[in-house]
């Protein structure tokens, strides 16, 4: 059954784009991850314009990430205080980011930034799970006890100036730690399209040493609000928000979501984490060597100004 | 768009000349084609008979004739860009804008377009599509020439360029009918089909019609939004999205 996307302005068959949706929707759910760098790629590499594809995925990993929040908000493990600072932050990022995106749009270059983004960053976070887990699965062959991190260890992005008490994370630290990573990820996940959350997970645990029982609900608290803010800028500034193609996504999302919740059950921590690394490995040297193979056509074409002519 | 306007404008000029001993009469299987959900392609019908002009004091009008149906979509603003490697890496490193550029443009002809008149006539009636690509811009004529060259194929290679020199079929000596099937990707706006009747190599008459693709429905509604409310759009986006995943939240008690 074909659907006619209005802003994308193309026909695509219904049933594939839940599929992609559940498809990607299943794996967000098995590594509890936004899924987004894994959706704005593949709607790319099936024809859907890259501006089209990444201000979508924005409406549809919002949708991905709220049942995950609210979740984590009844049972009180989302520490609103941080989330806060990381959203104001986060919402003056993505106002770059939008801008970024449409300036690069105009010069041609918006696909290079989006290819060489996703290498950048799905390369070493790739890369780092993958050393991490590998080390986790090898101490546990062994039979070594492995023994939780410490997150109240100190470091010394905690003594910068502007010191916030976050209570229910249990910290007393400076604040421009907090805003850099909020910035960062409004930036990065409005240009590319993704929550970030496989950023700011990391990011809080090993820089702000946030304890893990709000890490989760703090995150998706904050991807929520900031993707919603970057889908409103993005449906302002671009005009590429395609309704019905983030509404497909969604609806795939959400059920595929709660099938691969249920199956990330029967796996372990560590070989989750392994797999996620590799999956995420796999899409940055996807984006890798199409910037370096030799393209099948050095010329391409695109329509200038917002949508093209209606 | 000043193009197609002259294009049109020349071809009323054409009309009034006395000298033609022949007029068309043009029809076409729908005005209107209405991009619903489920839009994917529509097939397009031209009829045409060539008959006497009026007053020349003829019965019947003596062929061969030879047809050419131009049908031209909605002009944006294209750019072509070409990759080169930089540092191992290919980036865009050139590219040429060419504006009032047609979003479609097909050729239904009833012989080959080499058979049926010179390369001049093709051109100057903006019947070959490389035609609209023969344009001042500020890359200097040389890269436009290679880069116009380049969008035309990429075009076709989409499917929004053709020429097909069997599109046109003559039912009888003076009248004829072309198929065109519109992608389910094409333009929205307003099209244009220009049709020409050759003989001998020569111009005898010609017509225009108009006709619009456009959105309706709720597809017009939301690509309107977006344009017109943005920000109330934008919201709506958000909110949906809101829903969605309490609702599946809701639903499999997550």
């Amino acid at each position: 059954m074909q659907v006619y996307l209005p802003i994308a302005e193309l026909s695509v068959n219904l049933f594939f784009l839940v599929g992609i949706g559940g498809a990607v929707g299943f794996l967000s759910g098995l590594f509890g991850v936004g899924g987004g760098f894994l959706l704005t790629p593949l709607l790319i590499f099936s024809g859907v314009p890259s501006s089209v594809a990444v201000a979508s995925v924005t409406g549809q990993v919002v949708a991905a990430s709220t049942s995950g929040a609210l979740a984590h908000y009844r049972r009180g493990a989302i520490d609103l205080h941080l989330a806060l600072y990381l959203v104001l932050s986060g919402v003056l990022g993505a106002v770059g980011g939008v801008a970024a995106f449409s300036l690069l749009r105009n010069a041609g270059q918006l696909d290079l930034v989006i290819s060489l983004g996703f290498l950048i960053l799905l390369g070493s976070v790739g890369i780092m799970m993958l050393i991490e887990s590998t080390r986790a699965i090898l101490r546990q062959r062994q039979g070594v006890v492995v023994r939780e991190r410490l997150p109240n260890q100190h470091n010394w992005i905690h003594g910068l100036p502007m010191r916030v008490r976050f209570k229910k994370s249990r910290l007393y630290i400076s604040v421009l730690p907090v805003l850099v990573i909020g910035l960062f990820i409004g930036f990065v996940g409005s240009l590319l399209g993704i929550g970030g959350g496989f950023i700011m997970v990391p990011a809080l645990v090993y820089l702000l040493r946030v304890p893990g029982n709000v890490v989760i609900g703090t995150s998706l608290a904050q991807v929520v609000a900031m993707m919603g803010a970057t889908t409103i800028l993005h449906a302002v500034q671009s005009q590429s928000v395609d309704i019905l193609l983030a509404f497909c996504l969604m609806v795939g999302g959400t059920i595929g979501a709660q099938f691969g919740a249920s199956a990330g059950k029967y796996l372990r921590g560590e070989q989750l984490r392994g797999l996620l690394a590799l999956l995420v490995l796999a899409v940055a040297i996807r984006f890798g060597l199409s910037l370096v193979l030799t393209p099948a056509d050095p010329f391409s074409m695109a329509v200038m100004g917002p949508g093209g002519l209606r | 768009m000043r193009r197609v306007l002259a294009a049109v404008l020349a071809a009323l000029l054409l009309l009034v000349t006395p000298a033609a001993a022949q007029r068309l009469i043009t029809q076409m299987s729908s005005d209107t084609i209405e991009i619903t959900s489920s839009f994917d392609g529509e097939r397009l019908t031209f009829f045409g008979q060539i008959a006497p002009e009026a007053g020349a004091g003829l019965d019947t009008v003596q062929g061969p004739y030879q047809v050419v149906i131009t049908v031209i979509g909605p002009t944006q603003t294209r750019v072509a860009r070409e990759k080169s490697r930089v540092f191992g890496v290919w980036i865009n490193t050139d590219q040429v804008e060419f504006h009032n550029f047609p979003s479609y443009f097909h050729v239904l002809s009833s012989a080959r377009l080499r058979d049926i008149t010179d390369v001049t006539t093709l051109t100057t009636n903006h019947i070959l599509p490389e035609s609209y690509t023969v344009t001042p811009t500020s890359a200097g004529w040389w890269h436009t020439a290679v880069f116009g060259r380049q969008l035309v194929r990429l075009m076709t290679e989409e499917g929004l360029f053709g020429v097909q020199e069997n599109g046109v079929q003559f039912l009888s000596n003076n009248f004829y009918s072309a198929r065109l099937t519109l992608p389910s990707d094409a333009p929205p706006g307003p099209y244009l089909a220009l049709t020409y009747v050759f003989k001998n190599g020569e111009l005898v008459a010609r017509r225009s019609e108009g006709f619009a693709v456009r959105k309706i429905g709720f597809e017009r509604f939301l690509a309107l939004s977006a344009v017109q409310y943005p920000l109330a759009y934008g919201v709506v986006c958000v909110l949906l999205a809101l829903a969605t995943g309490w609702l599946g939240g809701v639903v499999f008690r997550r």
